[in-house]
């Protein structure tokens, strides 16, 4: 890096007159922060330009010092917990004593700075501190210690709290699993109670209908209870639906299919009912339709037959 | 101009006006209020809203004191881009473009603020008052005073951008050697 020629390549004084880019302007930045000698020669800008302002004043007019210091509020000064800092600044206050309007802080200061006069000056710091040697009001120190104490206090408060809270929702989620562990046990128990009664019942004729080509791994089981014609359907296994299909069970009767109802689109591990059957039904089938089931099975989305 | 008896270096007035002292922001008033008023007006021309505006950016400064950061420039830099800014908004606003004049009208508005200054400054600063061309000196206000970028003056004086952009670089020169600390 050429710094020399960075330098009389005149981005500096662009920079200055603030006719830079602002990418120029990190540039420079950047630069003056790294190279010292930069820096420098921007200072040096600045000061010839800030010196060559300074030659040129227009007054404004005079009322208007006090209109805009009438809007500026210095309260703030009162409030400073940095005393020591303050006292720091006190010669030139003092100093300036006679010419300056006088800081409505400034007697509390400087009765800081003379221990001996403090008690007469300032009564505040001697009746809310009695006895101690001190200098500084005791309720500034007092509020210092409080706030010091309480902001601690908090920190700690709110650190337990986050990690109370943490536990409470770890516990709350495992809890939350077990249920659902346990809904499924329980559901899978009635499921299989409910399976081994229907099998049991002599009533009940169990047909299975297998995957066809589509899918061979397709099996599904229809339990139809001859005596009251009610069919239930146990899906051993189908693949899940796609978005805006359902499955529908058909029963073939005098050669025709008629709709025995669509299929639950939660269907695995429970028992569905479906339509009462046709006393003279021959075979029954399940196809893919749209969603709501269709008038008549698309053939071609047959997954599982099973002859009676 | 009154003028309080505090002194300041740049650092304690720093110091001081990030911590809300009056002194020290009547320090900056009186020092600073004549230049920064004289930009102003050289935008605006219009005195009383160049008062309107040195006020709101004088209150900007004493609002925003804590955002200067004095490892990217001195304080004087801070509060001219405060004030032109203004000085420009406020141009805006009034749904015109700040003021420019012609060459001979600004030669002849510079030699007034020369001889204003004639009257005050010892004979040591005539020669750093005069020492600009003219010229160059408007190029310098023009940049620096109003925030004209080099290529809205070139366009305005109808002078090619490198003899803009040289003639600034060589008044930035000879404002650096006079000075010179």
């Amino acid at each position: 890096m050429n710094i020399q020629a960075y330098i009389e390549s005149g981005i500096l004084e662009e920079y200055v007159l603030g006719t830079v880019s602002p990418q120029e302007k990190q540039e420079v930045e950047c630069m003056s922060h790294i190279y010292p000698e930069i820096k420098e020669e921007l200072m040096r800008t600045e000061s010839a330009l800030e010196q060559y302002a300074l030659k040129h004043q227009t007054p404004p007019p005079a009322f208007l010092k006090e209109t805009l210091f009438a809007q500026m509020n210095f309260d703030e000064v009162t409030e400073e917990p940095e005393s020591t800092e303050a006292i720091s600044a006190e010669p030139t206050l003092v100093q300036s004593d006679d010419n300056i309007k006088k800081l409505p802080v400034d007697s509390d200061f400087r009765a800081e700075v003379q221990p001996g006069q403090a008690r007469e000056v300032n009564t505040d710091a001697t009746i809310a501190d009695s006895g101690a040697t001190v200098i500084y009001p005791s309720w500034a120190k007092f509020a210092v210690a409080a706030s010091i104490l309480f902001a601690a206090l908090f920190g700690w408060s709110a650190l337990q709290m986050s990690g109370v809270k943490k536990q409470n929702e770890q516990y709350a989620a495992e809890m939350a699993v077990l249920k659902s562990d346990m809904d499924v046990v329980k559901k899978d128990a009635e499921y299989k109670d409910a399976l081994a009664s229907l099998y049991r019942n002599p009533h009940h004729k169990v047909v299975r209908m297998a995957g066809l080509e589509k899918s061979p791994q397709s099996i599904v089981a229809a339990i139809w209870d001859t005596k009251t014609n009610d069919v239930l359907l146990d899906v051993q296994n189908l693949p899940a639906t796609p978005a805006g299909k359902q499955y529908q069970l058909w029963t073939i009767v005098d050669g025709k299919p008629v709709d025995m109802g669509v299929l639950d689109q939660e269907f695995s591990h429970k028992v569905l009912k479906m339509k009462q059957a046709n006393p003279g039904a021959v075979a029954f089938a399940i196809t893919l339709e749209k969603t709501g089931g269709s008038p008549s099975p698309t053939m071609e989305d047959m997954f599982v037959m099973g002859k009676v | 101009m009154a003028t309080s008896k505090v002194k300041y270096s740049e650092e304690e007035l720093v110091v001081a006006l990030k911590r809300n002292e009056r002194t020290a922001f009547e320090f900056l008033y009186d020092h600073y209020s004549g230049a920064l008023f004289n930009i102003i007006c050289k935008t605006l021309r219009d005195e009383e809203r160049a008062a309107d505006v040195l006020q709101e950016s004088f209150l900007k400064i004493w609002k925003n004191i804590a955002s200067y950061n004095p490892e990217k420039g001195r304080l004087f830099t801070w509060i001219l881009n405060i004030a032109r800014n203004g000085a420009i908004d406020a141009a805006r606003v009034e749904g015109r473009k700040p003021i420019m004049d012609d060459i001979d009208d600004r030669v002849a508005l510079n030699e007034r603020d020369t001889s204003e200054e004639l009257n005050t400054v010892s004979s040591d600063m005539k020669s750093i008052v005069n020492m600009l061309r003219p010229e160059r000196k408007i190029l310098i206000d023009m940049a620096y005073f109003q925030g004209y970028t080099h290529e809205e003056i070139s366009e305005e004086l109808k002078i090619p951008l490198g003899t803009v952009k040289s003639r600034i670089r060589t008044a930035l020169q000879e404002l650096k050697q006079y000075f010179a600390v």
